[in-house]
């Protein structure tokens, strides 16, 4: 069996508020194949971004472990941690997702200069093609527009060809044509490249582009949809919202 | 990149780089001048220094008449001596129309004029006991009569010559008998030093050239310190405020961008390299203002210089000397300050969590953080060792830096401790506000505690230091002046008027007591000695008390001592101590008394032996059994006892006070632009806040209201918090003043002071952010 590019075992997530204490994750095991394209629905507070923000290694879980490419976050320090984060993971946030010192080109080359890594043109250009941004690439984030931003967002997170792809609502500020190609970039690098990509999204019509729906409620996964036909994600959404 | 934010940072660095580059500046112009009267002379030999160099600025101890002539005869024989000048410099004062004229108070023989290049322009040398030769500009023709003061008194002498310059020569046998002691001799002509130094061998020291600064008088050397003290104190001052700025102005800046730090360390920024970017932040800020402060520090400079001639904390003719190293110095202390400052925000910096990037507002989880806690009250206790150590010192300079240095690690620790009391006092300063403003003020106030905290920290600076240091000043100042008044038994105190001491014709007759000071050597140590009539002395004087002998005994060959002068050269009552006196005779006192503490001097001597050694001493002060009907003489003036006991530090009071102001309006300066720069960028940054506000229905009247209570909350908290860190830390120095006066002191709080400080940050802080929330809020 192949390595999974990344696992989450028994992971919970709680956050204390004075004596109360709120489950994010309450115990959630899944597996994400290399090259695998997964979206994750369910309700608003069901602990989408936390499950992400864990598997990306932006947070440490409560308990349980997170493995991505074969390295147990858990044993990482901080610098560790990043490094791997710089190498290995790209993530495109729901939202504030650019320093706003920075143009749109900076944006995206910022993770491999931190790397320390030398930024050839011809990749910025490429990158910034492939989100169709060439002739945005000396605008500051104070200067384009909120789907724009997204898709610098994108474009850096793929820059430094990372293992695994995480993205938070790519689509949720995007008109429909804008979001139509975002998700067929996406589809396409894990047809042509192998990218292992997982994705949060309320869009039925955009889960559709995943091979798999995870369903999450109350910090539990509740359900796998390997069949993933519009019909079919609405429906299990409805059902989940209705019994929230 | 160089932002608005940073702007508090960059001018309190430029104008600490300033400060520190005029100080090192004029520190390294602190090179003592050649005095008038030698500048002929290429060589010069000098009397063996004492080897206490103290704030007493002791004289050398002089030659005898023996010693004196016999290095003389061995000088002039050396070959390319011409001849072997030995300085007799005596006080001598000229009176012009009553009045003894100010600023000149020393005559020297004849010979002397040779030393100093002066030449006759008419008449003829001072030959009679009377005959005097002086500067032109005095207005007295050759052969007309000038009254001139020595310490005998006035008297009437004829002028018999006049040189150019302002001066005053006596014959030469007139000025050895009013300067029997000399303390050095003068050489003319093209002496080889090789020879002089051979003859001198170890009876003195040689000099040439720029090393005859040493020569200089006393009282230059006595105000050149004085300029010393308060040039390294305002670049300490200046270092300390510029990296206390510098760190609530980063922390401020860290803490807004939170956020951004996070995006970094999410998209791969590892901590050392957010540390690394602060820093990097940090040095550009300091750079930039390093250069710039440099430039400002050397314009300023030349007119600084003058005014601390003017003010008398440099003596005459002091100017700056340019040299490489202080700017340089300057120039590197810049980012050194820069970075010290910034160092804890950069740690903070490298502990966001990458998730800080996507949280909604900044709210702070943890004010205090066990670290804080510990550097806290590791600094409060520091600083309460400095407050121990300074009450209980009884050396005067060691107070001083004790004190500073503890009040300063007060400030550190109210500030690093600040966030712990700031909920309840918020709470409490806040409780009579009711309503809607009140609340919005409360609520901003306690979710961002620290944020409040860091903009409270440059008025609890500006408010502290000022409040420490004047009420440091005026409390010392009563205390002298009290135990000076406690002391005094005698109504009236006749004291010098225009002349640097009083004259024996002044003083007889008037029955009261005369203090009449010197200096002796006891080997190789300068002592203050002072020449008094005990019985006279004791009437008007409450009695210290005495530890062993019986003072009353005073009368020729005898001295009283102190218990610290006892002590240190180990004589008891009874026993011999050597001293040399003023005119070089070395004379073996008998001890009759050891004084309780609260004596006049480490020696007391009876007053006519005194003046036997001493032939130009001049009585300090007289206190007077009633108050005279009668005008005084010349040079002198009747006080009460109280004003006496209030002016008789005059002069250093005024020297401390000019001291206070500067050091008080570097650090407000300081204060306020630290003030005004983290308000501005907290206004700035709230712009979204109020336009919220604005838009859920608040008037504009209100957003202005809620801004304008908040910067009061801040300058409140402040001062608070100031005022109670320079209570404590003036605690520590009345505990020093009791220790040394023995008496109770009373805490002057100088109120004018308080409140103008507080006043200019509240107008500053309302200014930095009523203003620019104007144009926000519309
Ligand atoms: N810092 C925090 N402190 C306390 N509770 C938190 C914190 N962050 C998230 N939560 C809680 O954890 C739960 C899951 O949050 P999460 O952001 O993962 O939801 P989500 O599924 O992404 O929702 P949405 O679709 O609205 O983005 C929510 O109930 C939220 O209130
Ligand atoms: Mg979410």
């Amino acid at each position: 069996m192949v390595t999974p590019a990344v696992s989450l075992a028994d992971v919970r997530r709680s956050y204390r508020d004075g004596a109360h204490r709120v489950d994010a994750l309450a115990g959630v095991t899944v597996d994400f194949p290399p090259g695998s394209f997964t979206a994750i629905m369910g309700p608003s507070g069901s602990g989408k971004s936390t499950l992400l923000h864990c598997a990306a290694g932006l947070d440490r879980p409560t308990s349980g472990t997170v493995t991505v490419g074969g390295t147990d976050l858990g044993t990482l320090d901080e610098t560790a941690l990043t490094r791997l984060r710089r190498d290995r993971v790209g993530f495109v946030f729901q939202a504030f997702n650019l320093v706003s010192a920075l143009t749109a080109a900076q944006n995206v080359t910022l993770p491999a200069r931190l790397a320390g890594r030398s930024v050839s043109p011809a990749a910025l250009a490429a990158a910034l093609d492939a989100v169709g941004l060439t002739d945005r690439a000396g605008h500051r984030p104070s200067q384009l527009s909120g789907g724009e931003q997204q898709r610098v967002a994108i474009a850096r997170a793929l820059f430094s060809r990372p293992a695994v792809l995480f993205a938070d609502e790519p689509t949720g500020a995007l008109d429909s044509r804008t979001s139509r190609q975002v998700l067929r970039l996406l589809r396409d690098l894990v047809d042509e490249h192998g990218q292992t990509i997982v994705m949060v999204t309320h869009d039925p019509l955009a889960a559709t582009t995943a091979d798999e729906v995870l369903m999450l409620a109350d910090g539990r996964l509740v359900d796998r949809l390997t069949e993933v036909t519009a019909e079919s994600i609405a429906a299990r959404m409805a059902a989940l919202e209705l019994s929230c | 990149m160089l932002t608005r934010e940073r702007l508090g940072a960059l001018v309190s660095v430029l104008l600490g780089v300033a400060v520190v580059t005029v100080s090192l500046l004029l520190l390294g112009s602190h090179v003592p001048r050649v005095p008038e009267r030698f500048v002929a002379a290429g060589v010069v030999v000098r009397s063996p220094a004492p080897d206490d160099v103290a704030s007493t600025f002791p004289q050398t101890r002089p030659w005898s008449p023996e010693e004196t002539s016999a290095l003389v005869n061995r000088l002039a024989a050396v070959s390319g001596v011409v001849t072997a000048v030995p300085d007799r410099d005596f006080y001598g004062q000229p009176v012009i129309a009553g009045r003894p004229v100010p600023d000149q108070v020393r005559g020297q023989g004849w010979a002397g004029a040779a030393l100093a290049g002066h030449r006759l322009t008419a008449g003829s040398p001072p030959v009679g006991e009377r005959d005097v030769v002086v500067g032109r500009a005095l207005g007295v023709p050759v052969g007309g009569r000038l009254t001139v003061l020595t310490a005998a008194g006035p008297a009437s002498w004829t002028v018999s010559g006049l040189v150019d310059p302002p001066a005053l020569y006596v014959a030469d046998p007139t000025a050895a008998r009013l300067a029997p002691g000399v303390r050095a001799i003068g050489l003319l002509g093209r002496p080889d030093i090789g020879a002089v130094t051979a003859a001198v061998g170890t009876a003195g020291t040689v000099l040439t050239g720029p090393a005859r600064g040493a020569l200089e008088p006393r009282a230059d050397a006595r105000t050149r310190w004085i300029g010393l003290q308060v040039l390294t104190a305002m670049a300490a001052l200046s270092a300390f405020a510029g990296v206390f700025v510098v760190a609530s102005t980063f922390a401020f800046v860290v803490n807004q961008r939170r956020r951004q730090f996070g995006l970094l360390r999410a998209v791969g920024a590892t901590p050392r390299q957010v540390r690394r970017l602060v820093h990097r932040e940090a040095l550009a800020v300091g750079a930039a203002a390093s250069a710039a402060g440099v430039l400002l520090g050397a314009l300023a400079a030349v007119p600084l210089a003058r005014v601390l001639v003017d003010a008398g904390l440099e003596p005459a003719g002091f100017t700056v000397r340019w040299q490489v190293w202080p700017p340089l110095a300057a120039f590197a202390a810049g980012p050194v300050v820069a970075l010290l400052g910034s160092a804890v925000a950069a740690r903070r910096a490298g502990r966001i969590p990458p998730l800080a990037a996507l949280r909604e507002a900044a709210v702070e989880t943890r004010p205090m953080t066990r670290a804080r806690w510990a550097t806290g009250l590791a600094v409060a206790a520091a600083a309460g060792a400095a407050g121990l150590a300074t009450a209980t010192t009884d050396d005067v300079r060691g107070m001083a830096t004790t004190s500073l240095l503890g009040a300063m690690a007060l400030i550190v620790a109210a500030t690093l401790l600040g966030p712990a009391v700031l909920p309840a006092l918020v709470r409490a300063l806040l409780w009579p506000l009711r309503g809607v403003t009140g609340t919005l003020v409360r609520e901003n106030a306690l979710t961002a505690v620290r944020r409040t905290a860091s903009t409270a920290a440059p008025v609890l600076l500006t408010v502290s230091f000022a409040v420490f240091i004047t009420g440091n000043v005026q409390t010392t100042a009563g205390a002298y002046a009290a135990a000076r008044d406690a002391a005094v038994r005698a109504p009236a105190v006749l004291v010098p008027d225009g002349t640097p001491g009083l004259a024996d014709a002044a003083v007889t007759g008037t029955g009261g007591a005369a203090l009449l000071p010197t200096e002796v050597h006891v080997d190789r140590v300068a002592v203050p000695a002072v020449g008094l009539e005990p019985a006279a002395y004791r009437a008007a004087v409450r009695d210290p008390g005495t530890a062993a002998g019986s003072p009353a005994a005073l009368a020729g060959d005898t001295v009283a001592l102190s218990r610290s002068t006892a002590q240190r050269f180990g004589w008891r009552p009874g026993g011999v101590a050597p001293v040399t006196f003023a005119d070089g005779r070395r004379v073996a006192l008998r001890v009759v008394a050891v004084l309780e503490d609260g004596a006049p001097a480490g020696l007391v001597l009876p007053r006519d032996t005194v003046r036997a050694h001493d032939p130009s001493a001049l009585t300090s002060a007289v206190f007077l059994p009633e108050r005279p009907a009668g005008a005084s003489a010349i040079g002198a003036r009747v006080v009460d006892a109280a004003s006496w006991a209030r002016q008789a530090d005059a002069e250093e009071d005024r020297l401390v006070w000019i001291f206070t102001v500067l050091l008080v309006g570097v650090s407000a300066g300081y204060g306020a632009v630290a003030v005004a720069g983290t308000l501005l960028m907290a206004t700035a940054r709230r712009a979204a806040d109020l336009r919220q506000l604005r838009l859920v229905g608040a008037t504009r009247r209100q957003v202005l209201l809620t801004v304008a209570t908040e910067s009061v909350l801040v300058v409140a908290v402040g001062a608070l918090l100031g005022g109670v860190v320079a209570w404590l830390a003036l605690q520590g120095s009345m505990g020093a003043l009791r220790e040394q006066a023995g008496a109770p002191v009373a805490l002057v709080v100088p109120w004018p002071v308080v409140s103008a400080v507080v006043a200019a940050c509240l107008l500053l802080a309302l200014a930095a952010t009523v203003l620019p929330a104007r144009s926000l809020a519309r």
